[in-house]
């Protein structure tokens, strides 16, 4: 009760304050060089008109060659100081939730779907292509978010474990890497894209397949083509909209020599981090049900080949394409030359 | 135990960029890294101009030690806020954080790479042995060790730029703001120059 009494008191209080405030803000305090110029004779020894220009961020004048070299005080650093803490926070808190939750879900429920049997009739998942383009973006936006979890928590988990050497040296190598693996994805997030933007269009039936995002998990799947609705989640959500994002920021952090601002940076670098703290726990479930997650799935996009039994399993509506012979991908028997020589495991 | 500020008072600063020119003689500092500069305001409106020379300002609760992802800032008995080189990873998180854009960054390579931060140490050095060559190739002169004060403060021609015990210097500026009290002509113009008119009186 009496937290909501203090309440009720703040808020009238406020409420007073944004009444009378129209009243005092009728003469807002002198700034600029006229105004100094006068209180310099008016009242000499008071610049305040001086340090309210200081306080503004303005730029003076300076021999000093470089970037905001004129401006005394940039006061956005501090919004970006405290803003670190809480995103840091909550998204570190997404990212560990997300891991742990996946770990728990593997230590009960175990990989999910079938075993496969060796000779069954294989179908051309994947083609070359598909899978370098993934491939050149997965390792590398792995290599990215490993370095940067480093670079963001090693300070707080590592640090205390390891050591100042140790821990220093670990980070100038993140720093490298995520620096100049960062730009590879300015080519491997197109090409991802255009590669398989052709069968991620949403339709009424992806909600459905959300609306069984349960039955999913039990292992009675909604049927899908060629991609599902998860899926197409983290192609439209992590790909085209986040990793877009955490490139053109990253961008802005990464090359500080063309004249980009402090605030320039302060506001690309929350960016960064918001967008890559949700894109990490994303990834994380599609990375968890690429690999560990669901029997086949890893193999698909190694070798670029999934079985009968597998395609009819999780993509129903793709698998009946391809036996229509309506989808683009084939058998791989009806295909003349192998996918790649060493993974052809049906025929070995 | 002495408490370590600058203060620059803007009154007297001329603008001679002489603190600038002291630093960078006195630390080696890295080329294209200047650990002081001096900013004039309104310059060129005659009454309206003041320029302030500013630096590390050896924060008492400093953003860069905060936001440091290998934690290698550490703030000396003095309230000096130094950093050690060997763990600095350049990665500029100080100098988002930094208000008066102290934190600066050597070039290190292609594409602006950035190299390890150097920034004003208050002629106090780095973790090495103090004025050990290794201390000074890479934060130059460890004035404090020899018992003097910064090169920027002790080589001001107006004595504008004090650096020194926060205490001792505050009240050098105190003092000096008693003495100029509210005498209008004494701060800037003929008078400061060449003196009060001989007739009228300075006002005190």
């Amino acid at each position: 009760m009496r937290k909501l009494a203090d309440f009720f008191g703040v808020l009238a209080a406020a409420v007073m304050l944004a009444a009378a405030a129209p009243a005092l803000s009728q003469q807002p305090p002198p700034t600029g060089p006229a105004a100094q110029a006068e209180r310099e004779m008016v009242q000499p020894g008071n610049n305040a008109p001086v340090w309210r220009d200081v306080r503004s961020g303005a730029p003076g004048y300076t021999t000093v060659q470089g970037i905001e070299t004129g401006v005394l005080v940039q006061s956005r650093g501090q919004t970006w100081r405290e803003a670190r803490v809480p995103i840091a926070f909550w998204g570190g808190l997404l990212v560990a939730v997300a891991l742990a939750g996946l770990a728990v879900f593997y230590a009960i429920r175990g990989s999910m779907g079938d075993v496969e049997k060796p000779g069954a009739r294989m179908i051309r998942r994947f083609s070359p292509a598909d899978r370098y383009a993934h491939w050149l973006l997965a390792i590398s936006w792995t290599v990215l978010a490993v370095t940067g979890l480093i670079i963001s928590f090693g300070k707080d988990l590592l640090l205390p474990v390891i050591g100042y050497t140790l821990f220093s040296w670990l980070a100038i190598l993140s720093k490298g890497l995520h620096n100049f693996v960062g730009p590879i994805l300015i080519i491997a997030v197109p090409w991802m894209f255009f590669q398989y933007v052709r069968d991620n269009g949403i339709s009424a039936a992806d909600f459905k397949w959300f609306g069984n995002i349960f039955g999913y998990f039990r292992g009675k799947e909604t049927p899908s083509k060629r991609f599902n609705a998860g899926e197409k989640l983290v192609f439209w959500v992590v790909l085209t909209i986040l990793t877009t994002i955490l490139v053109i920021t990253g961008l802005v952090l990464n090359f500080p020599n063309y004249g980009q601002g402090r605030s320039a940076m302060q506001n690309a670098s929350m960016i960064h981090m918001v967008a890559a703290y949700i894109a990490m726990a994303l990834a994380a479930v599609h990375i968890y049900l690429g690999t560990l997650g669901v029997r086949g799935a890893y193999r698909a996009m190694r070798f670029g080949e999934v079985s009968e039994h597998w395609a009819e399993h999780h993509h129903k509506l793709w698998y009946d394409e391809v036996k229509a012979g309506k989808a683009r991908q084939k058998f791989a028997d009806e295909v003349e030359k192998p996918a790649t020589g060493e993974a052809r495991t049906q025929t070995s | 135990m002495a408490r370590m500020k600058f203060l620059c008072d803007a009154e007297r600063c001329i603008e001679c960029n002489g603190c600038v020119t002291a630093c960078k003689n006195t630390n080696d500092v890295p080329w294209g890294v200047n650990r002081r500069r001096v900013v004039t305001v309104n310059d060129g409106v005659i009454g309206a101009e003041k320029s302030i020379s500013v630096a590390c300002m050896h924060c008492s609760d400093a953003p860069c030690m905060a936001v440091c992802p290998v934690d290698c800032f550490y703030r000396t008995e003095e309230g000096v806020v130094l950093h050690d080189k060997d763990l600095c990873i350049g990665c500029g998180y100080c100098f988002y954080a930094c208000p008066f854009g102290a934190p600066q960054f050597p070039q290190a390579g292609a594409f602006g790479l950035r190299g390890k931060m150097d920034k004003c140490t208050f002629c106090a050095g780095g973790p090495e042995k103090d004025n050990s060559e290794a201390e000074f190739k890479k934060y130059g002169e460890n004035r404090l060790a020899m018992g003097k004060l910064p090169a920027c403060a002790e080589m001001c021609s107006t004595k504008a730029l004090l650096g020194g015990d926060g205490d001792v210097i505050s009240e050098i500026y105190r003092q000096r703001v008693l003495k100029r009290g509210r005498a209008s002509d004494a701060l800037w113009g003929w008078s400061t120059a060449y003196g009060a008119p001989p007739k009228q009186g300075a006002t005190k």
